[in-house]
């Protein structure tokens, strides 16, 4: 596989007191829908600026279907579908109207699939921006991103502001997208959203990536929420000095810890009392990813 | 050209209501120019007793006859108020363009079309330049109409000279303010400094006359060549070279605004 993005090293500062990102290596292949997780001031949006050109990197490389962002900027931007994180449009143009100014700026003539995703999403493209929603405003944004097939969708934050509803038929939209062979590389801090449609997942913390794995990997490979319950009372100490338990709380004869890497002695432990049921639950992509936090957080106080 | 053609349609709203704000200004200066007439010779000895300094300020220059409709239509508005007031529709109209789409976060949206930089700057420029020439056209009609219902003799030719003439000090201090905007990323520094420097220019060309050590400045400001075309007729040279150093100002807008980041 092709990678779409490729970052080498990928550097951006504002001075000294800002950080922005700080060497970012990142490949997102072809036809992946790839989940870029961070919370507010992470580097997400630095990031996808900086493949945008909106902003020059200080420092490294980043590459869009094989051409640089700096110089070749115009071209990326030609193959490329932006929905920015924040953005305001012209307060005093309906949506049609901005449709067929964009369309007209990428040379595009047929606009039935803008007006089919303006129909899924429940957008109203006659009325002027000054009197939609953000919600409203977000499905013009995302319709102005997607509305020419661009081989590659960098979205950033596209579910914000909008309802449960239009948020499941976007996300089957971009199963569609995915289905032709498209890429879309997206950012969230949804995480449920992300977990659901990404095919790989990259957390950037702190302007640094951290991770970056496929979502059924770093699930699986995490800690479970392991829960059990016995006939009678039992003593929990033993099992909170098992190695790779952590948060252990007992209540008599229920006992609720998380586990890292430990099952079979766990098991064997519990085997011991009369066991009268046992949940044993992975976790979901969010506290995975505040696990990261967490985690890194304290190595860095150490 | 879209982004051209989509600039145009935005500003059709200011351009009729600066057309109207300064067009009303010279209907009311020409209606008001035959009452004054009864009274020619008091005006003049009134202006001819004001210091030199004063009459520079107010668009007065040597050998401008009040008592003609061209003369008192350059002290009313063409020498004064027109220019200094309509510089600011290009000023914010370049102020708007690049800082205030960055503030108003509009940036990002449009430039994530495979929209080159430079061509939001001239595109953004070229619109605002017609767009002026609209306000100008309005404001000639707004000035001859009148005058020709009124029974007064002035020219359509002398008048479209004097309208045209304000283009390129307006069209110059819109280059300004599209450097500033390219430059900085805050709108009210692109108003703010074009707003402050066709000001000072005012100033130090109305009293480089009077003032020593301002004499030498002058040829410095748009206005010492701007000269009064309502009663001389336009000077083509000082008119292609301000046109020119607009232009020069707009280069430096487009290399500026290809090598800063937009959002920090």
């Amino acid at each position: 596989m092709d990678a779409v993005i490729r970052t080498e090293g990928l550097t951006k500062t504002y001075g000294r007191r800002s950080r922005g990102v700080e060497d970012v290596n990142l490949e997102v292949n072809e036809g992946e829908v790839f989940g870029f997780l961070g919370p507010n001031g992470a580097g997400k949006t630095t990031t996808i600026r900086t493949l945008l050109n909106f902003l020059h990197p200080t420092g490294g490389r980043a590459e869009v279907f094989g051409m640089d962002s700096r110089r070749e900027s115009v071209a990326i931007r030609e193959r490329v579908g932006n929905l920015p994180g924040e953005f305001s449009l012209e307060d005093r143009m309906t949506g049609e109207r901005l449709l067929r100014f964009f369309a007209r700026l990428r040379g595009v003539e047929d606009l039935s699939y803008a007006h089919e995703l303006a129909g899924r999403l429940g957008a109203d493209l006659r009325r002027p921006m000054r009197r939609l929603s953000r919600g409203n405003k977000q499905k013009i944004g995302l319709i102005l991103a997607m509305f020419h097939r661009p081989p590659l969708l960098i979205l950033d934050e596209p579910t914000g502001g909008l309802d449960p509803l239009v948020q499941e038929e976007f996300l089957e939209i971009i199963a569609e997208t995915k289905a032709e062979g498209r890429t879309i590389f997206f950012s969230s801090h949804v995480l449920s959203e992300v977990e659901r449609v990404s095919d790989r997942v990259g957390i950037i913390r702190d302007g640094r990536l951290v991770t970056v794995e496929t979502t059924d990997a770093l699930v699986n490979k995490s800690f479970r929420h392991v829960s059990l319950t016995f006939a009678e009372p039992v003593d929990a100490g033993p099992f909170a000095a098992l190695p790779g338990v952590e948060e252990l709380k007992s209540d008599g004869a229920n006992i609720t810890f998380t586990l890292h890497d430990n099952l079979d002695e766990v098991v064997k432990l519990a085997a011991k009392g009369r066991l009268v049921g046992m949940d044993y639950e992975r976790p979901s992509l969010e506290e995975i990813f505040l696990a990261y936090y967490v985690h890194e957080g304290e190595v860095e106080e150490r | 050209m879209p982004l051209f053609a989509h600039v145009l349609r935005l500003q059709l709203r200011s351009v009729s209501l600066w057309g109207l704000a300064l067009g009303l200004l010279n209907l009311i200066t020409v209606a008001s120019f035959p009452a004054v007439e009864d009274q020619s010779q008091v005006f003049n000895d009134l202006v001819e007793s004001f210091p030199p300094e004063v009459r520079n300020l107010f668009g007065i220059s040597e050998g401008t006859d009040l008592t003609t409709i061209e003369g008192f239509l350059a002290a009313q508005t063409f020498n004064f108020i027109a220019p200094l007031a309509l510089a600011f529709f290009p000023i914010l109209a370049s102020a708007s363009a690049l800082a205030g789409a960055e503030e108003r976060g509009a940036m990002d949206v449009l430039l994530g079309n495979p929209l080159p930089r430079w061509q939001l700057v001239v595109g953004n420029f070229l619109a605002t330049a017609v767009s002026l020439l609209g306000i100008l056209a309005i404001l000639g009609l707004f000035t001859w109409a009148p005058a020709k219902l009124m029974d007064i003799d002035l020219s359509l030719g002398r008048t479209a000279e004097a309208v045209l003439n304000m283009w390129p000090l307006c069209v110059s201090l819109g280059s300004l303010a599209m450097l500033c905007s390219a430059v900085f990323h805050r709108r009210v520094l692109a108003v703010a400094i074009p707003g402050a420097v066709l000001v000072a220019m005012y100033f130090v060309n109305a009293l480089g006359n009077t003032v020593e050590g301002l004499e030498d400045a002058r040829p410095f400001t748009v206005f010492y060549h701007y000269g009064s075309a309502i009663e001389n007729g336009v000077d083509w040279p000082s008119f292609v070279g301000v046109t020119l150093a607009a232009l020069l100002l707009l280069l430096l807008a487009a290399l500026a605004f290809n090598r800063r980041d937009i959002y920090t």
